[in-house]
């Protein structure tokens, strides 16, 4: 760090390098005259021009000029410094200067790109490299700081995306810990019977790899546990997880299963989560036989000995030596340190109350596609039977597509596996149960490997596909539970009432209910539909703008099992390469306190949106963590005795830029 | 940038089906995905040949000329249905569809006599029954409590109360101004009507496509609003079609009051009010969503509140409530095309919702729109239940709850 008295000083033999980026900068910038120009301003001992100031040629050329004519500051008026700052600062540094002894000026997307007028788009390049050049005149010598990397993997949600992050990395040797909040793992997969488009059974794909999970040396699963608190950076998290009560013991319960035949409540009678409360469950359960970790839970809503505490504890009694039942169990808070982060945390499904022409909760006869999951599942709570909720089995169903999706009143957004669950759906109602299945659809949309080829299959089978959106559903009216679905078939061109005996909604994907206060808590983005937001929809798909942390599945935008597993290999490989290279490169850009200044009136400390800046008790002084500092600058503008500066953005570097620019010439 | 300034200063001040494409409005319709559910919501979407969906097709192809020779739209009642489903939420009731209306009415070679004849009465006498407009305050001679006229008094008022055709004319109207006129005297309202200068709003003239009729009206209006200029602070309308007007079009002409419907406005007062529903009243009533109150501008949950809020009310939902209610027939000219319905052999619509409501086994059928209560009254009546079920204003079961 230097003090401002030493600042005063100016370099006097700066280099301008400008791009003619082929004809994008050329095209409207005169570029020779920009170069005649620059060679002109004070301090600069010589401007050159280039076709491709990027290309390995260009950054020869800046090298070789620094040597030979003994440059000591660089300037280079090209692109946007997002995409070559870095190109230019380690040619300035091969040619033998501090990296930071470098100035970039954009007169392409600030300049080029956006004026027609050439003469104006000239003097603009003009304003900019003259700002330029006398802020770099005051640049200093700045060092690029190295943070370690934790080699240990916290993985948020253990649904598809979460275990296979969780796998590869634990297969790579490294550990990784795998937070859950439900009482097992599996997440949406787990409740499906078959999979688009092959129909592979989805317990017979998800079961081994979620045991695979619960057996990995490396993994350390915790269920029923929730991320309460991340702090650090990347290379370097502190987390705080906290694992809520099963009140059985993991280490003392075999998964005997004997307790839950015990309870008193002979029959079950507690609406069951997993089954979407189309089945029961007793106050002592398992959400379902495959569930990983094989532990029983107890809900303390609806036991007997939480309410009364008078139960006869017949759970108790046969657990016996055992003794893995603990009533007692508390809120625990693990705090673990980690690399890198993986959010798996999925998504929920649309909430159909929210369109009440569709009469999901007013007519029994409806259910959501989530629902229907449940009912064709062998280990459903009707052993796979489609029936109606009064046993009758359906003649005819209509599946009514886009539910919550594509419309300005719940979703824009396509929700992109409808289409094909529906289908699937379709076959498998059909198979069960031989009845009329209707298709009620806009656009089917089948993109996908083997998708087309799914859907050809399911229409010959017998489909009636009707092209249109559902308008309204109501009951027949004799009293009978069939519900009447009027559509315009717009193939067609006609109105249509079809009644049938079982409606099926569905139902879009959403972004988790609890999606911002995550977000917050690990300091990412969300998009406008509420979901996270990767680094760039192309070229970063599962970054975030948080280094370290990175995106897998349906929280990152509603997606098919196929690609959901692809993101969380790719996620698991972005923690890998950081976690391989051991280090990463920090700017250089922090803020610093100028502590004979600084009066300790502690305005800067809660400004700082990274919570870089702690107070020194014994100094009464301000003190900002430069590997936390992320250079936004909101403490430097913050500081009402400017004690506060910033590297590579002091105080006296600003104002020459701004004169720089300014300054009429 | 030049560019952008003059885009501004050109932009035409008026949308029609020409410069459609100009306003965002009218640049919706290229983002139809021809799902159909305008077409399968709206009530007469069977009998249509081109329902709201293939207008937009047409439309997109060049080829809407067509649409003006058919008789299509006629059906349209204006029910708001296929705008508030619309997942693209293409303004088609209040934007597209009168702008179609009226070029069918254009080439329409004879416009119905009774909707003709309504709105000739309309311009001539400024209420579609043809009454003299001499006789517009004469319910008021029938009150029990004095109804102040705004150009007979020299104090400004707070609200002024637009009372509007069928409650001022019609028999069964006039027992809902009446009903009001008791509510506000209870709740102490410092009010005053128009009298005989008021006219029509001209809201329905609008929906079917009788742009200039509208205008006209629209106008007289503007013109007798601004005359009382500071005499009123805020108005307040039984008239829901008329409330519509004043929400969305009349501000176009500067109309910058706060305007309120009588529903929400007697909700407002509902704490109030509550302590004065002293008598019981032991119905089973079910309350018909006017479409534009409900539909057009969200208020499913007042009326309901005000309905509850009365002792010994016991509430039932037909099949079809809220968002999804049945157009009692009456919007956009659907008020004076019964014959022509029945001519084409279409079912009318206040029988379908007439239907729906002795369904659910209640005795009254609540309502909040002045057109209603006559046709309900009409439809229950053919199909005999008039005996079965009474249609009275939410204002009339209010006013007999108050014990007087
Ligand atoms: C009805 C239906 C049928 C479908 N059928 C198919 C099909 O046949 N084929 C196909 O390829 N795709 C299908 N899909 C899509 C499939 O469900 C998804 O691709 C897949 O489930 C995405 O997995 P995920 O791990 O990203 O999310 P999820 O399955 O939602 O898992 C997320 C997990 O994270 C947990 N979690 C959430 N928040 C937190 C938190 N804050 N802390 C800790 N844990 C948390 C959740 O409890 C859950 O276990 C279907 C979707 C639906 C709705
Ligand atoms: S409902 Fe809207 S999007 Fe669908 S066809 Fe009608 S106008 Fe087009
Ligand atoms: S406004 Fe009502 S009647 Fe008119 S087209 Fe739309 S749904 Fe049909």
């Amino acid at each position: 760090m230097q003090e401002p008295s030493e600042r005063g000083s100016r370099a006097s033999r700066v280099g301008v390098f400008v791009c003619h980026c082929g004809t994008n900068i050329a095209g409207t910038v005169d570029v020779c005259r920009l170069v005649e120009y620059a060679g002109t301003l004070p301090g600069v001992a010589l401007a050159r021009e280039y076709k491709y100031m990027c290309s390995d040629p260009g950054q020869e050329l800046i090298q070789q000029e620094i040597r030979e004519h003994g440059l000591d500051r660089v300037v280079v008026a090209a692109c946007s410094p997002c995409l070559h700052e870095k190109t230019f600062r380690t040619a300035t540094a091969k040619g033998g200067l501090n990296a930071y002894h470098f100035q970039m000026v954009n007169i392409r997307e600030h300049d080029s790109w956006v004026h027609e007028d050439k003469d104006a788009a000239l003097e603009k390049a003009k304003d900019l490299v003259r700002a330029a050049v006398r802020r770099v005149r005051l640049h200093q010598a700045l060092e690029t700081k190295r943070a370690s990397i934790n080699p240990d993997v916290l993985v948020v949600g253990g649904g598809i995306a979460g275990i296979h992050a969780a796998l590869t990395l634990a297969n790579a040797g490294k550990h990784v810990y795998l937070v859950e909040r439900e009482p097992t793992i599996g997440g949406h997969m787990a409740k499906f019977d078959k999979t688009f488009p092959t129909l592979d059974c989805a317990a017979c794909i998800l079961t081994p790899k979620m045991t695979a999970v619960k057996a990995h040396p490396n993994i350390t699963l915790w269920t029923l546990s929730e991320v309460t608190r991340v702090e650090g950076y990347v290379g370097n998290y502190q987390v705080n997880v906290t694992r809520k009560p099963r009140y059985v013991l993991e280490d003392l319960c075999v998964g005997c299963l004997e307790c839950i035949e015990a309870c008193v409540y002979q029959q079950a009678k507690v609406l069951d989560e997993f089954n979407l409360g189309l089945g029961k469950r007793k106050p002592i359960y398992i959400p379902f036989p495959q569930a990983v970790p094989l532990l029983v839970v107890i809900d303390p809503e609806t036991c007997i000995e939480f309410k009364s505490h008078k139960c006869k504890k017949t759970c108790v009694e046969i657990c016996g030596e055992r003794n893995a039942i603990d009533f007692e169990q508390q809120d625990r808070t693990e705090t673990i340190e980690v690399g890198t982060i993986i959010l798996g945390t999925g998504f929920k499904v649309f909430d159909a109350r929210r369109i009440p022409y569709y009469g999901y909760g007013t007519y029994p006869n409806v259910y959501t596609s989530l629902e229907l999951e449940r009912l064709v599942n062998a280990s459903g709570p009707t052993g796979g039977e489609v029936v109606l909720r009064d046993g009758r089995t359906p003649k005819s169903v209509g599946i009514i597509h886009c539910v919550g999706s594509r419309d300005a009143h719940t979703n824009r957004y396509c929700s992109r596996v409808c289409c094909m669950y529906s289908l699937k759906l379709a076959h498998l109602i059909k198979e069960k149960t031989e009845a009329d299945v209707y298709n009620f659809y806009i656009d089917m949309r089948t993109p996908g490997k083997g998708f087309e080829e799914f859907y050809n299959r399911v229409a010959e089978e017998g489909l009636k596909l009707v092209r249109g959106k559902v308008a309204d559903v109501y009951p027949e009216g004799n009293g009978d539970g069939r519900l009447v679905l009027q559509v315009e078939d717009t193939l067609l061109g006609m109105v249509r009432k079809v009644p049938v005996d079982m409606v099926v909604l569905s139902v879009g994907l959403e972004a988790q209910a609890d999606a911002q206060e995550v977000r917050r808590m690990f300091n990412i983005t969300c998009a406008g539909e509420g979901f996270f937001l990767e680094r760039h929809p192309k070229l970063a798909p599962v970054n975030t703008f948080t280094d370290g942390i990175f995106l897998a599945g349906c929280c990152q935008s509603p997606k098919d099992i196929p690609d959901t597993v692809a993101q969380a290999g790719a996620a698991a490989a972005e923690a890998l390469a950081l976690i391989d290279a051991g280090s990463i490169e920090m700017e250089p850009n922090t803020a610093y306190v100028l502590e004979e200044v600084c009066s300790g009136c502690k305005t800067c400390i809660p400004m700082c949106p990274y919570s870089a800046i702690s107070f020194l008790e014994d100094k009464k002084k301000a003190e900002i963590n430069e590997v936390l500092c992320k250079g936004c600058g909101t403490c430097v503008a913050a500081c009402p005795s400017g004690s506060i500066r910033q590297n590579l953005f002091e105080d006296e570097e600003i104002f020459e830029e701004i004169e720089g620019v300014l300054t009429y010439a | 940038m030049g560019t952008e300034t003059t885009l501004v200063s050109e932009a035409p001040c008026e949308i029609t089906l020409e410069n459609f494409l100009e306003f965002p409005e009218g640049r919706k319709v290229l983002s139809c995905i021809q799902c159909g559910l305008c077409a399968g919501t709206c009530p007469y979407g069977d009998v249509m040949d081109y329902p709201p969906r293939r207008i937009i097709a047409m439309l997109r192809a060049g080829m809407l000329e067509k649409v003006f020779h058919s008789e299509s739209l006629l059906n349209c009642v204006a029910c708001y249905a296929c705008m508030a489903k619309c997942p693209r939420d293409i303004r088609l009731t209040e934007v597209l569809l009168p702008l179609v209306k009226e070029e069918i009415f254009v080439h329409l070679p004879e416009v119905p006599p009774e909707l003709q004849k309504a709105l000739q009465n309309t311009l001539r006498y400024g209420n579609p029954m043809g009454e003299s407009p001499r006789k517009r305050v004469a319910w008021t001679k029938t009150t029990d409590v004095p109804i102040p006229i705004l150009g007979e008094m020299s104090r400004p008022v707070d609200v002024l109360w637009f009372v509007e055709c069928y409650t001022s004319y019609h028999p069964r109207g006039q027992d809902n101004s009446r009903a009001l006129a008791k509510i506000f005297n209870g709740l102490g309202i410092d009010f005053a009507i128009l009298g005989n200068e008021e006219k029509c709003a001209g809201e329905c003239a609008r929906l079917v496509g009788e742009a200039g009729l509208f205008g006209t009206l629209q106008d007289y209006t503007m013109t007798l609003f601004r005359r009382y200029e500071g005499r009123f602070n805020r108005i307040v309308t039984s008239g829901a079609h008329a409330y519509d007007a004043f929400r969305y079009q009349y501000p176009a002409l500067g109309f910058d009051y706060q305007v309120d419907h009588t529903m929400p406005f007697l909700f407002q007062h509902l704490e109030q009010l509550k302590p004065m529903l002293s008598r019981k009243l032991n119905y089973r009533v079910t309350y018909h969503d006017a479409c534009c109150l409900g539909r057009h501008n969200g208020f499913y949950e007042e009326p309901r509140a005000l309905l509850t809020a009365i002792p010994g009310v016991k509430l039932v939902e037909m099949t079809h409530n809220r968002i999804n209610s049945i157009c009692c027939g009456g919007g956009g000219g659907g008020m004076w095309l019964d014959t022509y319905y029945k001519a084409k052999g279409y079912e009318r619509l206040s029988e379908r919702r007439v239907k729906e409501a002795v369904a659910t086994g209640a005795d009254v059928l609540a309502i909040s729109c002045p057109y209603e209560v006559s046709r309900f009254e009409d439809a229950a009546k053919v199909l005999g239940y008039d005996n079965k079920l009474v249609v009275r204003d939410i204002s009339e079961l209010l006013a007999e709850a108050m014990q007087s």
